[in-house]
């Protein structure tokens, strides 16, 4: 019999708490590794995290803790919920910690800047593991704590990875898809991120629905020619983590990168927005990487170009729009 | 294979693909008279192409008893076909026959090599060549000779020539090492005393011509048990010779599961040695004796059973002399560059056989294969490792490929076609060889200084290799050195030097010879003088 009787998640932010949460209903002991010790603190008395998730109540079964190490040896499966821009670091110290039998996942959506490395591909560089996989698809975590029917998915080349994170994770108002377009989902997540600040930028404009359905529709496109480039399956950008995920970013006024989007529309600095109103959005360096890099393989994605040029070249937002509108007709 | 452990590789192996053979049936998966069936008709179409009386009289009575067979007589002619299939497969070793042919083979590769008569020979060889001046192996030799003594170790050359086996096993005797099983194709063994050698050596006969799924798992089955019995092996990734000239960038992962299978059942046996050591090596020669051949075949771009070229320079012994007497006459080299070991999860090994991360920390690797907390085989997951393994194999290959002159003027010289034929497509490029009759030394000179200084970068930055005696010359001696090998042996050489005009000769064996240097991002520099 196999040593490890937990599921952990490292990674105490909204997201992270609600996966660990969602392991915790389906009876799973589950260890939850965050830095912060009020946080730790909360969590393993009140059974909530409220700088992250309100008032939301966690499963008894989770318990957090600071000590990678104690995660490592008790869970089978972990989840990495870390902003890219934190995911190699703390993936190394995990990987001092983890056997070849361990399954890691990535609930990332982001590209590391540096590097350009997708999560999954800095799980296999900085640990021995060799069973990974991402968990994406269109998870508002208010909704999910409410117990909201939702969805999402685990992509991963190994089957084994899918089929005990469904075993983990699936509840009655949970379900989880498994996918084995790993880049796919990825990609997805990443680029969706993306199309958020966009849409964020219509609302803040009050363009209106039409406009938002061209953008989303447009966006979809734009993830598939980056990702027919990359050798992706197009069929997973029609799923939850392209269409599901995409629509949900640009529906929701919580999400982080559309409010990105909708202040800098209203008038707002990238640095007073990042300072004061959204900590981390994927979005703002994902769009710095994919633009970089689809230019240098020849890849047209002009959405994603008009979101680097109103973020990192501080271009005045109308300019952009009107030059993204103005481009020559072409067949869809 | 050694005589004593003949009887029992042989037994396991049938006994083996007999059971798993049954498990499918009795699961449902398939049923016997499919797989019977498949093999009859598989081998009545291979004869049919090519007839044999003893075999097709064989495959006829086989036949007419399936067709009266009932179950228990199926099972019967199951196992029947399967010992045919593994007697034909399984290799010899002689100690005697290795002891001798690697003795003779240093001093006479052209008497292994062929049965003229020894006036031909004569004439062909006044002074016998000595492969020992002409094989160069580099690498990690030493990690290789300690792994071998640690566990099984897969070696997994790039593939370009049917002298590759030849060289390979004379390599493994240089530094010390006894023979690896290797299967060998079938069309090798037409030559009777190249056979023997084969035969001798430590090879198994490989059928590609033998389409049914049997022959196929009863391949990867015998492979499985030799790698258990401790027989280190050898297997060219790629499946066949590379058409295109390039390193494999694609390859065949059947046997390399036979690897990670032989490991886990090794696991489970509790053997005191399981592990498994893969390495991958390039083996790189200035002049490919095949190079024509393999060039046209590969711009004819035909698929299935035409790629197994029955007739091409390796079957014409004349061919074989020349190059022999041409290439080793020369200061030319083979190169055999032994790349670092990893295990069967792509990690990297040291001398100890212990295994290493990308950071450099222990890795237990047995448990890879544990299902919770237990050694287990998981086709899928398995297959996956493979999978995994493959990429890690390829990126070893480009690594420790070597940039020799021959490859570097060839590249020079394509990528100035590209540049200078921007509108003629790949076929019309290499058919006419482009607009320009000829091209001036200094126009070749030029653009050669750029693509060394992008490949010396490559090499400090353990991307590539470059021949030795290349790495501080200049352009002028690179130039000379490849043109000086491109000269002799090929009937139509690929670049000519005439009154200081360099001519485009063989516009395939250009692209033959470039193909080496491609996916490297080596680019010609513009002139910012124009």
């Amino acid at each position: 019999m196999s040593n490890y009787d937990s599921v952990g998640v490292i990674g105490g932010g909204s997201w992270g708490t609600t996966l660990a949460h969602l392991s915790g209903i389906n009876n799973n002991k589950t260890l939850l590794w965050m830095r912060d010790e009020k946080g730790i603190e909360e969590v393993n008395s009140k059974h909530r995290n409220s700088k992250y998730t309100k008032d939301y109540v966690i499963s008894q079964n989770v318990q957090a803790t600071d000590c990678l190490e104690e995660v490592a040896n008790h869970c089978e499966i972990i989840i990495v919920a870390i902003p890219s821009h934190s995911f190699r670091r703390i993936t190394y110290k995990l990987g001092n910690y983890v056997k070849g039998d361990q399954i890691l996942l990535s609930a990332s959506k982001g590209l590391e800047q540096k590097t350009r490395s997708r999560m999954t591909s800095i799980l296999l560089e900085e640990t021995c593991c060799k069973k990974v996989g991402v968990i994406a698809g269109p998870n508002l975590f208010e909704e999910i704590l409410k117990g909201h029917p939702s969805a999402t998915v685990v992509a991963s080349h190994f089957n084994e990875v899918i089929i005990k994170t469904i075993q983990a994770f699936a509840s009655k108002n949970f379900r989880v898809y498994g996918n084995n377009d790993v880049l796919g989902s990825e990609l997805g997540g990443a680029v969706k991120n993306i199309v958020a600040i966009a849409a964020g930028i219509i609302d803040g404009l009050d363009f209106g629905n039409n406009s938002k359905s061209l953008l989303v529709t447009r966006g979809i496109s734009e993830m598939c020619r980056i990702g027919s480039k990359l050798g992706t399956n197009n069929s997973t950008f029609t799923g939850l983590t392209g269409v599901g995920d995409t629509m949900v970013t640009c529906a929701c006024n919580l999400s982080r990168n559309y409010r990105v989007g909708y202040h800098l529309a209203k008038g707002k600095s990238l640095s007073y927005i990042c300072e004061n109103i959204v900590s981390v959005a994927e979005g703002i360096n994902t769009c710095k990487v994919i633009h970089e890099f689809a230019l240098e393989v020849g890849v047209e994605l002009p959405i994603v170009r008009g979101v680097y040029e109103i973020v990192h070249e501080n271009k005045d937002i109308m300019e952009v729009i009107t030059s993204l509108m103005q481009r020559k007709s072409l067949w869809e | 294979m050694r005589p004593e452990h003949k009887e029992d590789v042989c037994r396991d192996v049938i006994e083996r693909v007999f059971e798993a053979q049954m498990q499918r049936v009795e699961q449902g998966e398939i049923l016997l008279e499919t797989i019977i069936n498949d093999t009859i008709y598989h081998e009545k179409k291979r004869l049919h192409a090519e007839p044999d009386k003893k075999a097709i009289k064989y495959w006829k009575s086989v036949n007419k008893r399936f067709l009266t067979a009932d179950r228990k007589e199926q099972e019967v002619i199951l196992r029947e076909l399967i010992k045919i299939f593994v007697d034909e497969i399984v290799g010899h070793f002689n100690e005697k026959v290795y002891s001798f042919s690697t003795r003779i083979l240093p001093v006479g590769l052209g008497i292994l090599l062929n049965t003229i008569s020894p006036r031909v020979l004569i004439s062909k060889f006044p002074r016998l060549p000595d492969l020992r001046n002409s094989l160069l192996i580099q690498g990690e030799i030493d990690l290789l000779c300690e792994l071998e003594k640690k566990g099984t170790v897969i070696l997994l050359p790039t593939h370009s020539s049917n002298m590759d086996s030849i060289i390979i096993g004379f390599a493994l005797f240089q530094i010390g090492l006894q023979p690896f099983t290797y299967g060998a194709g079938i069309n090798l063994f037409t030559n009777w005393i190249i056979s023997y050698f084969m035969n001798n050596l430590g090879a198994y006969k490989v059928d590609r011509k033998k389409k049914a799924a049997l022959y196929k798992d009863i391949l990867k089955e015998y492979a499985t048990v030799t790698i258990e019995y401790g027989y280190n092996n050898l297997f060219f990734p790629g499946g066949t010779r590379s058409r295109s000239g390039a390193v494999e960038n694609h390859l065949k992962l059947g046997l390399l599961g036979s690897g990670l299978k032989a490991y886990i059942n090794n696991l489970k046996k509790n053997k005191e040695q399981p592990k498994i050591f893969i390495v991958p090596c390039t083996i790189s020669y200035e002049l490919v004796l095949e190079a024509e051949g393999l060039s046209k075949d590969f711009l004819r771009q035909q698929g299935g059973s035409k790629f197994i070229i029955q007739d091409d320079e390796f079957s014409r012994l004349g061919r074989i002399t020349n190059f022999v007497s041409s290439t080793m006459s020369l200061d030319s080299r083979i190169f055999v560059n032994i790349c670092p070991a990893i295990d069967l999860f792509g990690n990297r090994v040291d001398k100890e056989g212990i295994s290493y991360d990308k950071r450099g920390r222990k890795v237990e690797i047995d448990r890879y294969v544990f299902v919770d907390g237990k050694v287990e085989h998981l086709m899928q997951r398995d297959q996956e490792y493979i999978r995994q393994l493959g990429g890690e194999i390829v990126k070893l290959y480009k690594q420790y490929n070597i940039a020799l002159s021959t490859n570097i003027l060839a590249f020079v010289i394509y990528k100035i076609l590209l540049r200078d034929n921007p509108k003629m497509d790949f076929y019309r490029l290499l058919f006419t060889g482009g607009e320009k009759e000829y091209y001036t030394v200094d126009e070749v000179l030029e653009p050669l200084k750029g693509i060394m200084v992008q490949l010396r970068e490559l090499e400090k930055n353990n991307e590539i290799f470059i021949d030795e005696r290349l790495k501080e010359a200049d352009a002028e001696v690179i130039l000379n050195h490849a043109l000086k090998r491109f000269r002799v042996y090929h009937t139509k050489p690929a670049i000519i030097k005439k009154n200081e005009k360099i001519y485009i000769n063989n516009c395939n064996l250009i692209y033959y010879y470039n193909t080496r240097l491609m996916d490297y991002g080596i680019e010609l520099q513009e002139n910012k003088d124009e």
